[in-house]
């Protein structure tokens, strides 16, 4: 009935609550007209540097969808002076169905050539399911939304090609 | 569904496409996680009040819009058809995350509905899983948009259902036999 044995105490209690609240300024977003601040490493969509895919299929057998869908074909170039013709992998198509993505990045973390990114873009909602398979060279046009690589820690253990290569300098006088 | 009479033109139906567009009682059809996010929009950080949905609506029966976020399984989909049934026209349909889109993680379930638009025709899929709650807001907008360029009359714009006299053959796939 009461806060603190005062008749109407919890009353003034709550009204000093919303008191304290209505002088505070709102904390709400104003997404449309202001964009969001997304956190570092957000998860947003995936984007496709076609370059450096050589279709070893890693990501789509990872993938614990199977939304990835990969088809290449060999292509034989014959080299002057070698004993026979190189083969190489030409990707055909790249496509990843952001319906049914499930958003774990098990793809980016498997890929070893680095040709798939996290991008935070979140704006592609469609009118059409269809549309939400993203093509080969729709997937490129996500890598201009890929942000730069966090930067390292300043206090953290340098690289071990830097160390080798410090270490080759010979002793340094600090 | 009453055809707007052609005296009435273009500026009427601008008037009633705003109407619409600008007052979205929402009716959120919760299934799984996504639900959390459609939460999340509907709270103070992000507020899609501002955006004229108004989440407070008693029922299937007063609101405009359904999101449908979360896991469809095939034990709920009669749930989800009947209370589509019960919403007036105009009525909108978002579909939110990957699970109500095509099924998502749970395609391959043996219990789960390869997306709702399997049961009732949807407007905008929101991608993700689950999707931010600026991509809701995101597809409200698309959603608006869409709802502006509608040839709407009186009544709401006449959206034939697709699946309306598909019998249960066209529906189903015959069974797999193993070979004799």
């Amino acid at each position: 009935m009461n806060a603190n044995g005062v008749p109407g105490g919890g009353l003034a209690k709550g009204l000093a609550i919303t008191l304290r609240t209505m002088t505070r300024r709102s904390h709400t977003q104003q997404y449309p007209d202001v964009s969001p601040e997304l956190p570092p490493r957000s998860r947003g969509v995936i984007a496709l540097l076609e370059e450096n895919c050589t279709v070893c299929m890693l990501c789509a057998r990872e993938c614990p969808d199977w939304c990835i869908y990969i088809d290449s074909h060999k292509e034989t170039a014959a080299v002057p002076g070698a004993a026979r013709p190189r083969q190489r992998n030409v990707l055909d198509r790249f496509a990843i169905d952001f319906s049914l993505c499930m958003y774990c990045g098990i793809c980016v973390e498997v890929c070893p050539f680095d040709a798939l990114y996290w991008t935070p873009e979140f704006e592609y909602a469609e009118y059409d399911i269809r549309d939400l398979l993203h093509e080969k060279d729709r997937l490129g046009e996500w890598m201009a939304t890929v942000p730069p690589p966090p930067a390292h820690d300043p206090n953290g253990e340098p690289a071990k090609e830097e160390a080798a290569a410090r270490k080759a300098a010979g002793p340094v006088a600090s | 569904m009453v055809e707007l009479p052609g005296v009435l033109g273009e500026p009427i139906r601008f008037v009633l496409n705003w109407g619409r567009r600008y007052s979205l009682w929402v009716f959120n059809f919760g299934l799984a996680c996504c639900a959390i996010e459609f939460i999340a929009t509907s709270m103070g950080r992000h507020d899609f009040i501002r955006l004229g949905v108004i989440p407070f609506a008693h029922g299937p029966r007063q609101a405009d819009l359904m999101v449908v976020s979360g896991t469809v399984t095939d034990k709920m989909a009669p749930a989800i058809k009947r209370l589509y049934d019960q919403m007036p026209e105009p009525k909108y349909v978002i579909s939110f995350g990957a699970c109500s889109n095509c099924g998502g993680p749970y395609w391959d379930s043996y219990s789960v509905t390869k997306g709702v638009d399997q049961l009732i025709p949807v407007d905008v899929y929101v991608p993700g899983c689950p999707p931010r709650p600026e991509a809701l807001l995101h597809g409200i907008l698309r959603l608006q948009e869409k709802i502006a360029g509608e040839q709407s009359g009186l009544g709401g714009v006449n959206r034939p259902d697709p699946l309306a006299g598909a019998g249960v053959a066209a529906l189903t796939a015959p069974p797999v036999r193993a070979p004799e």
